[in-house]
């Protein structure tokens, strides 16, 4: 296995700091915006602690991953490039975020239904936690307005916004917003599913966390959907013990973020930095191969390489302390192992 | 030897690659694009050693790395390594396209794919290997640079010692696919000093000027 350069079996002090700060962040937000748990469900208690522990690990886990040698270098030369042309950079953002983090066209480029799977999933759980994460934390809430009952308000903390008739579209569309969220994600997961049982190769690569995701979103879309079915065609039978059963799909679900696949969805933004530190790379120096003489990579990006390495140990530099063998383009390393390795049968053929 | 053998776990075969036996026919690339974990992309390289002097071509798989330079360098962490030593293409979700991988390699390997913004790498055929099957590029190298087999069969059929350890400067790397060398005595392949080139394009030495 890979060894670990940092020792993994202590807990990180740091991180467990800025967790602590998310947490509290957290149950103010909570506090402030349900107006002193004014608004507050105490039937969701279960569901905020789901989105504590949630945003405890995810906050550690970034902040060791964000810490590791080659992270906190991509992270600061991330910044370091967008901070070159502030405005230019900041122009460039929403257009970056919609095709790499919303549209996901590299997703697409690999296969199409890979892509309508994963978008999916993708818009069925940001419209599950639109809905849920406010709600939960007694930031929604809705008001009847008048005395008929038929037409509701939204309230955002205190503040009234929209009104709607609750036997209109708009109001189906509302009440019904987590099962068309279960109905997205469900469809998506079908896809995946697919792939993943049919694909030979897929299966091959399988990891446990694969098929974990795929069943937790699965579980919590399903259970979702019964209540829906329980109080509409079985009167609301069963609906307590289903209640309890979506709770817990819902809760380990937000649990496991931290620790399963899921966690690529915060890491995933990174790609943005890696963008802009391209087009930062691109336009300096490049990097000429100590061989060939060719141009193979930006001066910034071997030399920041070049930087890392000896921080996770290793040592390329040449025996003579003539360069580092980092300097050479992957052309040339390809070739020079090839003469070295003939060199010690006797040379080629 | 047969394609279609297939080896038991306790069989425990090695992949060789003999960079010098190479004859350029090309066949791996094109039976890598077979593999299952990434069909139709041809992720081995095929290197023409020095274009202008010689029509000798070499071969390169990943050599799974014991310790994967690729790996550690991953600002994604999106490189992991298999309980049997195979260090896997890039996680998809994960891999954020920053081609770190790419220029850290030791062996040049990792192949960064534009057009998805993400890297991709030989597996050993993942999907061939772990049923006891070849490697696609090892079942069809006519030459053998590319060798699949137990240790047994390497004693019966090939010449040669097998080496697993790597000099890149003052690196020393080891890896699961194993090299092939005369002399093991002599240690690790010097990659940076050995470059001693021998072509048999002219092997009777008529058109150097040799009697």
């Amino acid at each position: 296995m890979i060894p670990h350069r940092h020792d993994a079996a202590a807990l990180d002090r740091r991180g467990v700091a800025w967790g602590l700060v998310g947490v509290a962040v957290t149950l103010a937000i909570t506090f402030i915006g349900s107006d002193g748990l004014l608004w507050f469900d105490a039937a969701l208690i279960g569901y905020l602690f789901g989105i504590i522990f949630m945003v405890f690990g995810v906050i550690y886990r970034y902040s060791v991953w964000v810490r590791r040698p080659s992270t906190a270098m991509l992270n600061r030369r991330g910044w370091d490039a967008f901070r070159q042309r502030k405005a230019h950079n900041a122009a460039a953002l929403p257009s970056l975020v919609a095709t790499q983090l919303l549209a996901q066209g590299f997703i697409r480029r690999r296969s199409r239904a890979r892509w309508l799977a994963h978008q999916l999933v993708f818009w069925g759980c940001i419209l599950a936690g639109l809905i849920t994460f406010p709600l939960t934390m007694g930031l929604l809430h809705f008001e009847s307005v008048g005395q008929q009952g038929d037409r509701y308000q939204v309230f955002v903390s205190r503040v009234g916004t929209m009104s709607f008739d609750a036997d209109s579209v708009l109001g189906w569309t509302i009440y019904h917003g987590l099962d068309i969220a279960a109905v997205l994600v469900l469809a998506g997961v079908f896809i995946f599913l697919r792939r993943r049982l049919r694909d030979p190769g897929a299966l091959a690569v399988e990891r446990s966390g694969d098929f974990l995701a795929l069943a937790g979103l699965f579980a919590v879309a399903v259970t979702g959907l019964f209540l829906t079915v329980s109080s509409i065609w079985l009167e609301g039978r069963f609906y307590a013990a289903l209640n309890t059963l979506h709770a817990l799909t819902v809760i380990l679900g937000l649990m496991y973020i931290p620790f399963g696949k899921l966690f690529h969805i915060f890491q995933r933004p990174g790609n943005l930095g890696v963008a802009y530190y391209k087009r930062a790379n691109a336009e300096g120096p490049a990097a000429v191969c100590r061989r060939c003489g060719d141009e193979f990579a930006s001066v910034q990006q071997v030399a920041d390489l070049q930087a890392i390495l000896p921080q996770l140990g290793f040592d390329y530099d040449a025996a003579d302390g003539a360069g580092s063998y980092q300097d050479t383009c992957p052309k040339c390393r390809r070739a020079q192992l090839a003469l070295a390795q003939s060199a010690r049968v006797g040379g080629f053929g | 030897m047969r394609a279609d053998v297939r080896y038991g776990i306790d069989d425990s075969p090695v992949f060789v690659i003999d960079q010098s036996r190479c004859i350029g026919c090309e066949a791996c690339v094109q039976a890598c694009m077979e593999c299952g974990t990434h069909r139709g992309q041809s992720l081995i390289h095929l290197e023409r050693i020095d274009r202008a002097a010689t029509t000798q071509t070499a071969p390169m798989v990943c050599m799974h790395c014991e310790d994967p330079t690729c790996a550690q360098v991953c600002p994604a962490d999106a490189i992991k390594q298999t309980e049997g030593g195979i260090v896997q293409s890039a996680l998809k979700p994960r891999c954020i396209g920053c081609s770190n991988c790419v220029l850290a390699c030791p062996f040049g390997v990792p192949k960064y794919m534009a057009e998805i913004d993400q890297m991709m790498k030989c597996d050993m055929c993942t999907d061939r290997t772990s049923e006891g099957l070849k490697p696609m590029c090892a079942s069809v190298c006519p030459s053998e640079a590319l060798w699949y087999g137990t240790i047994d069969e390497v004693r019966e059929n090939r010449t040669g010692s097998l080496l697993r350890d790597f000099m890149f400067g003052r690196q020393e790397v080891r890896t699961k696919v194993y090299t092939v060398v005369d002399d093991l005595a002599a240690g690790p392949i010097d990659v940076m000093r050995g470059q001693a080139a021998s072509w048999l394009d002219d092997p009777f030495e008529l058109e150097s000027g040799g009697t």
